[in-house]
């Protein structure tokens, strides 16, 4: 079922997906693209090539309370929080989407799976944009992505000559275009061709969670580290980062517990209650970083947890990205002859 | 989809609190319904205190005693801290079991030797404990205890009596240094395994304590040639979830949480060594 909506006439999907719940867009404050829920009025960036912040804050939420409790004397009272709204995710990257799945296999696959985690993305119609402008930074090729087409989606949507086309791949893909059916006329006939060359950077990453077995102590983690000011940015945009806190807020009568965004480039993040720090410093906090990424969940899933995204390209401000380590780590490009 | 949130904890009554040492107190719990879950030798649990959180602790009794879950807990931080200045009758917040717990099928069969140090008594106590219940399925049991000072053991009456009364089994304890009164052995944890001159053979040897008693305990029992797969030791790693997600008590690609905490030696020399 392949359907087109004239450009003009988005403003009014949007409306009507988001009498649902959250429907969540490429939205642009000022200088910066990030998913946001949509309202009237919003400015949609849909052409914005990734948004500063991956989308994965729609299912792994930066804070997100789930306990509230209550004190009284003795007596401890803990009430559940549940998550229960529709969302719309609309304008999800192939790369995103791919990290998205990534998240899958950690927090619903892996026994015990996540209800907080589950509840989101079950409730959450996925709607994947095929890329049509990668920037100078997009290397998501290199982790085998299709920049064009996103198999996990519920919808692939793409733009061309004033219109966007929607493919529904899903029940739940096919129920979104009902419910936007007024809007849309038939697009049977497009097809979409790719027209852009995306760089490589000159790395290879195939054989490269095979070659890092034995690379804990590689010299190489003395060198890679030693730019790196600790200010854990590259985690904060990951899409495949995934590591949180759990923390109580309020005072001793009532209050709750959340948990919200952690990053293992922090010191404290595994500071033990007596003092002792399995890892110390930056180097070991670096090292757990991209050995985690290259190969502790390739071992644990059998993919990179990178999808080439960029996003630490752009934001790191010591220039200590993903490129850099796998070039240091031998995964540069062997040409052949 | 899952039912259960996982982070979930339920509420348990403190039935009464023991003060072990000057900094360790013994909790036992009760859920409204007897044990709140049933759990395996070396397991944890995620004990919660609103408004200070929650941290994980070793279950300090054994999966046998039906009456209660207790807990021994050293006062080092936040949420120990709390604990320590609560009054029985408290309810408190729990979840678990986590960890994977001692291979108690696997040490059928064998002589077992047990080496604690200081609170490192806690998570070996569940496990002792567990064996002298079904005391017809394991071998002599020694079991080597140690501490800064006499007043430093925890449990004194329990091991010094209570388990060196048991039948096959000896107690060995000792402190680091002379005291007043204590006419035991004196001396460190790791030097007395070597001068008591453990024999290997059909023998499994389990360690808790400290990193660095460990680690010269380790040290020692390879000398008295024990391979990597006769020495078990339980971990203890910051822990936020339980359950092999946060992302912070990983060796390499194995979590703490679930995959531990429980160990061998020869599990141990294949990850990286981040504990």
């Amino acid at each position: 079922m392949k359907k087109k909506i004239a450009v003009d006439k988005l403003p009014s999907l949007w409306a009507s997906l988001a009498e649902e719940g959250p429907l969540y867009l490429p939205i642009q404050e000022g200088p910066v693209v990030n998913f946001q829920p949509w309202q009237d009025q919003a400015q949609v960036a849909m052409e914005a090539v990734n948004s500063v912040v991956s989308p994965k804050d729609i299912f792994l939420p930066r804070e997100e309370t789930y306990l509230h409790y209550q004190c009284k004397g003795q007596e401890l009272e803990l009430q559940e929080v549940n998550y229960k709204e529709k969302i719309t995710a609309f304008g999800i990257h192939p790369c995103d989407l791919r990290a998205i799945e990534m998240l899958d296999r950690v927090f619903m696959d892996q026994d015990p799976p996540d209800k907080l985690y589950c509840s989101r993305r079950e409730m959450t119609t996925v709607v994947a944009m095929s890329c049509t402008n990668p920037d100078p930074y997009c290397f998501c090729e290199v982790f085998d992505v299709d920049p064009l087409d996103a198999p996990g989606a519920d919808v692939m949507v793409h733009f061309s000559d004033g219109y966007l086309y929607l493919e529904a791949r899903t029940e739940k893909g096919r129920a979104l275009l009902d419910k936007g059916k007024e809007l849309l006329e038939d697009g049977s006939t497009e097809t979409q061709e790719k027209q852009f060359e995306q760089t490589n950077f000159g790395i290879d990453v195939h054989d490269l969670p095979e070659n890092l077995k034995n690379r804990f102590n590689d010299p190489a983690w003395d060198q890679i580290y030693k730019s790196c000011i600790g200010c854990g940015v590259c985690t904060y945009v990951c899409p495949t980062c995934y590591c949180f806190d759990v923390e109580d807020y309020g005072h001793e009568a009532k209050g709750e517990r959340f948990r919200c965004w952690d990053s293992c480039m922090f010191g404290e993040f595994t500071q033990m209650a007596g003092g002792h720090n399995p890892r110390p410093g930056r180097k070991e906090r670096v090292r757990q970083r991209f050995m985690h990424k290259l190969q502790y969940y390739p071992e644990a899933y059998g993919e990179i947890a990178c999808v080439g995204c960029g996003r630490c390209l752009r934001s790191c401000p010591v220039n200590l990205d993903i490129v850099q380590v796998i070039k240091a780590l031998g995964g540069e490009k062997v040409e052949q002859r | 989809m899952s039912n259960v949130n996982s982070l979930l904890p339920q509420a348990v009554t403190i039935m009464d609190i023991t003060s072990e040492t000057p900094d360790i107190n013994t909790l036992r719990v009760v859920g409204s319904d007897g044990l709140p879950f049933d759990f395996l030798p070396g397991q944890c649990a995620m004990l919660s205190v609103p408004p200070v959180g929650e941290a994980i602790f070793s279950i300090t009794s054994s999966p046998t005693c039906r009456e209660c879950l207790e807990f021994s807990i050293k006062n080092v931080g936040k949420v120990s801290n709390y604990l320590h200045s609560l009054e029985p009758g408290q309810k408190i917040g729990i979840r678990g079991p986590y960890g994977n717990g001692f291979p108690v099928e696997a040490m059928k069969g064998k002589d077992l030797l047990f080496i604690g140090g200081g609170i490192g008594l806690a998570p070996l106590r569940s496990l002792i404990g567990y064996c002298f219940d079904n005391r017809i399925e394991y071998g002599k049991i020694d079991i080597v205890y140690g501490a800064r000072s006499p007043a430093d053991l925890i449990r004194k009456s329990e091991v010094g009596e209570t388990w060196a009364e048991q039948p096959n089994t000896d107690v060995h304890l000792t402190v680091d240094a002379e005291f007043p009164d204590w006419k035991g052995h004196v001396g460190f944890v790791p030097s007395y395994v070597t001068e008591l001159a453990f024999k290997p053979d059909n023998k499994i040897a389990v360690t808790c304590g400290p990193p660095i008693m460990i680690k010269f305990v380790l040290k020692a029992l390879e000398e008295l040639n024990f391979t990597p797969e006769q020495i078990i030791t339980t971990l203890e790693m910051r822990m936020k979830c339980g359950v092999g997600k946060c992302g912070r008590c990983n060796l390499g690609p194995v979590y703490v949480c679930k995959d531990g905490p429980v160990f061998t030696l020869a599990e141990l020399n294949q990850l990286p060594g981040e504990y």
